[in-house]
């Protein structure tokens, strides 16, 4: 290979001095630069080691498992920094009670992580610098946040064969069975919560006009696409779907033209503050859709500046959330209140959703390293690929259980409808309505095959 | 050397409002590159076989991550050298080369992604291509000035990555595109991949920091500076402004799009995702530009060096408080512009000058001295 | 047509905010000759006191009050510490220093202030009212207008008519010659950054209000906007920033509405429109032409 690639280096600049630049020959053919295609390998449950840069198959050395995460600490995202106060909280605790055993032997979870900002280019060189050249630097990486960032960093660890768990965002794409050594987390695929939502407006509105509000990224093509696949064979009609920019924060415009169609439904794909805004805009303007949220803005924060605004909201999620008074004796719950505050301090609001979905991602992986046959790489991806309806868990909802197999790498796949309550600023929160709805599997089903492989 | 100095005004005022900042110098053409007192010489060039050395030998002490850090830095200084040729040398303030270097990272990354490129070559097309936009730039520039010109080029920092956002789709939906690692290996035997990209970045920079020492020193270089500090005057005697104005950004831009097209080495990427990655980029080659000396030709790499090294530690160095992080940064920012005025380079030379001269040089400093480093 | 008038009702909305930034940024340019990049985040920090005051059970107007209070004296001091020293030197030493402030008071407000959103009141009334052909404007909308008409009036005023702005322009124009006529340059640039701080603070906490909540970035594409309407309006001139400001605000809208060519690169509406204006009139919509001296 890199015999070839000198010949080439030289021919290109022969090439260049000649002036005959080669564009027009359009020759390129298939230098498919979305790499991975040489495994097919997907089918069979086993993962491919063969390419593998480091050995996969080697025993940690030592008593501590070292985990590495990357997430943005400064600037204009640090606010998602408290998804590992979550996870912090919880792997100290596993410490502090003598650690976890895997195979038969027993180790402390040890954590690093570094400032990404939220931008790709930092979070690749955050995990080239923790993991090194030989990739001997951490176990695995963990609670890595942003699609874009795990994008970054998929190939080099998947050539490294370093698992790469719990990417904290809701991407379909983390299903491509390219990328092996890459999973998401319980945060459930937005293709699914467009299933919810088309759904749930078939029973209450069969006939319903929807107006969608989405960014104008992979996250928002997952609302429109995965909504567009739902409502397919119904009489549900999408009238007018607008973007705006995730940096530009601003949807006024955007909710006076959806606002303009006096729609149905509603579907916010907004996520930060946008989603508020729109909701408030859309209150403004007088428009009283079926609204759905984004599984984003299920936040006290978030909710809260929305206000009434935001009342009678429809969203779904898997995990309890702590503003719901329902759950203030349930043991989880106290475990997760006391667990943050002797670990993680009270500086903060453990309130706040993100932080008990950290949390939860932690006591997940936990159960999955002593599922785990041995203590290697392989063995531990092993087990997260082969998840057995793990539940009761973290701040998982009672009778929801997360299981994957060789060929479902999703998570979070049991969903819970719930609808906002508006009351004070203090006590508004999600209520759960009906039962738990259960899609094991069929997450490849409801989300358009590019999402998934693009 | 100071003394027969003209009073010239380092870089063109931000004004063009309501005033002028500029101080009318009284220019005198043959005194702009005057001689070197020998003492002088000596002490440059022991700081610059230092240097040398030191370059040299950097990739074998560090680990990896280091030195991608360092060719970040290499990088940035051929970027900041470009808007110094501009800026500093011709007077055009640019806060959008940000935007030529992301066209030079995207040009790189695209045509090594989808037309099977290998990837020296594309600094070629990236740096052509980026003088061309330069060009187009640089045209309604010659009406566009000071504080409004700077603002135009914002735009076009602002722009950039919006139309990276709609138009560049990725791997994985995402406006970030990922050249295969190995098509960036090593092509000498005995260096591992990241020494390779520092020396291929290194040798890059050299050959662009002499020809922008030749350039300046030179015919264009003379024209560009007049332009700088009397625009009516130097076109009653000559100098073509359009082409020299335009000329000069179009070389700037290139520089820029050469940078880009090394950072897609560096990073491994090419990034579209972020709305203010291709701003923070313009300000951080004003900033390296600053910091190590406008107008002169060591100041953008010595910038470039301090601003990594500012960036790198600042974030490790507040466990717990990383928000803080990029107030540290500024607050550094802050503080060497107000203990080294002239940049790192421009106050090391005044030190060397006095050693050279002896004798105290009363008065003030010129605002800027000139520029006759060779390279390191 | 109604969705037309909605959104150039929006659009004004957007535009009351773009201009009022733009104000406080032609003020600073007006009095002292900086282009102040901080201006946004220095706006930011202000309203985050705002809300931080209101907090307290504060009425919203009282601690707008305050905190342009607190922002004048915080102008005031940011130009006799960190400008002042830069008198004489190169320009770019002090796009150094506002770029450095840039970064490191939106820091400090995250470490002050914590990195979540907050709720933000608005002074003025929720709801709407009725506006021609079955159209409503929002109530907040009208009084962002008026603050804005105002503050306008003021400032020129201040500006046109009193010895203090004579004074300003002045010592903005040429210091030297300024203090050789008795005035005292100093304290007028520190009372110009003041000013322009505590007008700022208007903005940014109107802004906010009128978004219903703050965070770390809400400054940061405002303030885009705001250079591209002050750079529009000429930059020298308070009644151009203003126009401008508002122009910009309803172009943006209708282009979001009208051209779905533009989706996602609205901004290069402004952006465009600049470079043509100065292309053609290099000292924008409003400025003056200058002689230019050899």
């Amino acid at each position: 290979m890199l015999r070839s690639r000198k010949t080439r280096v030289a021919a290109s600049l022969l090439t260049l001095a000649l002036l005959a630049t080669a564009c027009s020959s359009r020759d390129d053919s298939d230098d498919d630069a979305s790499t991975g295609g040489d495994e097919d390998a997907a089918a069979s449950s086993d993962i491919p080691t063969e390419d593998c840069v480091s050995d996969p198959t080697a025993e940690i050395e030592g008593d501590v498992i070292k985990l590495a995460s990357s997430y943005p600490q400064s600037g204009t995202y640090a606010a998602y920094s408290e998804i590992a106060r979550g996870w912090k909280a919880y792997f100290d605790k596993v410490n502090a009670e003598g650690g976890v055993e895997v195979g038969d032997r027993t180790f402390q979870i040890e954590y690093t992580d570094k400032d990404d900002q939220y931008n790709p280019g930092q979070t690749s060189a955050n995990i080239d610098e923790m993991f090194g050249p030989e990739g001997d630097g951490a176990f695995a990486a963990f609670s890595i946040v942003g699609t874009a960032n795990n994008v970054a960093i998929r190939e080099t660890l998947g050539e490294m064969c370093i698992p790469n768990l719990f990417a904290a965002t809701g991407s379909p794409q983390w299903g491509n069975p390219d990328y092996p050594w890459m999973l998401g987390s319980t945060l459930s695929p937005y293709t699914l919560e467009a299933k919810v939502f088309a759904d749930l407006l078939a029973e209450l509105k069969p006939d319903a006009t929807v107006a969608i509000l989405r960014q104008d990224d992979d996250f928002g093509d997952a609302y429109e696409e995965g909504f567009r696949m739902a409502i397919e064979g119904t009489d549900i009609e999408v009238v007018e779907v607008q973007e705006y920019n995730a940096a530009s924060g601003e949807v006024g415009a955007q909710m006076t033209t959806l606002a303009g169609t006096n729609a149905d439904a509603f579907l916010n794909g907004a996520a930060l503050l946008p989603c508020p805004s729109a909701l408030t805009a859309a209150a403004e303007a007088g428009w009283k859709p079926i609204t759905w949220v984004s599984g984003t803005c299920i936040s006290k924060t978030l909710m809260g500046i929305a206000g009434e605004a935001g009342a009678d909201a429809y969203a779904a999620a898997n995990l309890m959330d702590p503003l719901n008074p329902d759950w203030d004796d349930d043991p989880a719950m106290v475990e997760y209140l006391e667990t943050i505050n002797e670990y993680q301090g009270a500086d903060f609001d453990p309130g706040n959703a993100i932080v008990g979905y950290g949390y939860t991602q932690a006591a997940i992986f936990v159960e999955a390293l002593k599922a785990a046959e041995a203590p290697t790489r392989l063995a531990v991806m092993e087990s997260m690929h082969n998840l057995d309806g793990i539940s009761d868990v973290g701040l998982l909802l009672p009778g929801v259980s997360v299981s994957t197999s060789p060929e479902d790498s999703f998570l979070g796949e049991t969903l819970q409808l719930a609808q906002y309550e508006w009351t004070t600023p203090d006590e508004s929160h999600f209520v759960p309505q009906g039962d738990l709805l259960e899609f094991e599997g069929e997450t490849a089903e409801h989300s358009p095959e590019e999402l998934i492989n693009g | 050397m100071a003394t027969d100095q003209p009073g010239m005004a380092a870089v063109p005022t931000l004004g063009g409002g309501p005033e002028d900042l500029a101080a009318p110098p009284e220019t005198g053409r043959p005194s702009l590159w005057p001689p070197v007192p020998r003492r002088v010489l000596i002490i440059r060039m022991v700081i610059g076989v230092v240097l040398a050395v030191a370059a040299l030998w950097a990739p074998f002490y560090f680990e990896p991550a280091m030195n991608r850090v360092l060719s970040q830095a290499i990088y940035i200084a051929i970027a900041a050298m470009g808007l110094n040729l501009l800026t500093g040398f011709n007077g055009q303030v640019s806060i959008g080369h940000g935007a030529f270097y992301g066209v030079g990272a995207f040009t790189s990354a695209i045509l090594m992604i989808d037309h099977g490129w290998t990837f020296e070559p594309t600094i070629v097309v990236a740096a052509v291509l980026s003088a061309a936009l330069g060009v187009l730039v640089g045209v309604p520039a010659l009406r566009v000035r000071g504080l409004y010109l700077a603002l135009v080029t914002l735009g076009l920092a602002v722009l950039f990555p919006l139309v990276t956002q709609k138009y560049v789709d990725g791997s994985g939906g995402v406006p970030l595109l990922r050249p295969p690692r190995r098509e960036f290996a090593s092509l000498i035997d005995g260096l591992a991949d990241d020494q390779w990209a520092y020396f291929l970045s290194l040798a890059i920079m050299v050959v662009l920091f002499l020809l922008a020492w030749n350039l300046v020193r030179g015919r264009m270089g003379r024209a560009m500076i007049a332009v700088r500090d009397q625009e009516i005057a130097a076109s009653t005697v000559g100098v073509n402004l359009a082409a020299t104005k335009v000329g000069t950004f179009a070389i700037s831009a290139a520089y820029a799009g050469i940078a880009g097209s090394l950072s897609v080495m560096v990073d491994k990427l090419a990034d579209g995702t972020s709305a203010i990655l291709y701003f923070q980029r313009s300000i951080e080659f004003l900033v390296a530009m600053t910091i190590g000396g406008a107008a002169t030709i060591l100041g953008p790499a010595v910038g470039a060096l301090v601003l990594v090294l500012l960036r790198r530690n600042t974030q490790d160095l507040i466990e717990g408080k990383e928000v803080l992080a990029p107030a540290l940064f500024g607050a550094s920012l802050i503080f060497i512009v107000f203990v080294l005025p002239e940049g790192l380079v421009g106050g090391v030379r005044r030190m060397i000058a006095s050693v050279g001269r002896r004798s105290s040089a009363t008065g003030r400093p010129p605002t800027h001295p000139p520029s006759d480093d060779s390279h390191a | 047509m109604q969705l037309f008038i909605n959104q150039v009702i929006n659009g004004l909305g957007q535009g009351v905010v773009f201009a009022s930034v733009a104000l406080a940024l032609v003020l600073i340019f007006r009095t002292t000759g900086v282009l102040n990049f901080a201006q946004g985040e220095m706006a930011l920090f202000s309203a985050f006191v705002s809300w931080k005051l209101t907090t307290t059970g504060m009425p919203v107007v009282v601690a707008i009050l305050l905190s342009m209070a607190f922002s004048f004296v915080a102008g005031a001091v940011i130009e006799r510490t960190l400008i002042r020293p830069m008198e004489g030197r190169s320009p770019l030493n002090v796009v150094i220093i506002t770029l450095g402030l840039f970064l490191g008071i939106n820091a400090l407000v995250q470490l002050i202030f914590g990195t979540d959103p907050q709720t933000m009141p608005s002074p003025f009334p929720r709801g709407s009212v009725p506006f021609i052909l079955d159209t409503r404007i929002q109530k907040d909308t009208i009084g962002l207008l008026l603050v804005l008409l105002v503050q306008c009036l003021g400032l020129w005023l201040l500006l046109n008519r009193t010895t203090i702005g004579l004074k300003l322009r002045a010592v903005a124009a040429n210091p030297d010659s300024a203090r050789l006529h008795g005035i005292r340059a100093g304290t007028m640039l520190m009372f110009g950054w003041g000013l322009s701080a505590a007008i700022g603070a208007l903005a940014g906490t109107l802004v906010a209000g009128e978004r219903t909540a703050i965070d770390a970035s809400l400054m940061q594409v405002v303030l885009v906007y705001a250079l591209a309407s002050a750079a529009l309006g000429g930059f020298g001139s308070v009644w151009g920033a203003v126009v401008a400001g508002l122009f910009v605000g309803v172009a943006d809208s209708l282009t979001k509405q009208y051209v779905d060519a533009l989706d996602g690169i609205e901004v290069v509406l402004p952006l465009g429109l600049i470079l043509v204006v100065l292309v053609v009139m290099p000292n924008g919509l409003f400025g003056k032409r200058t002689v230019e001296r050899v």
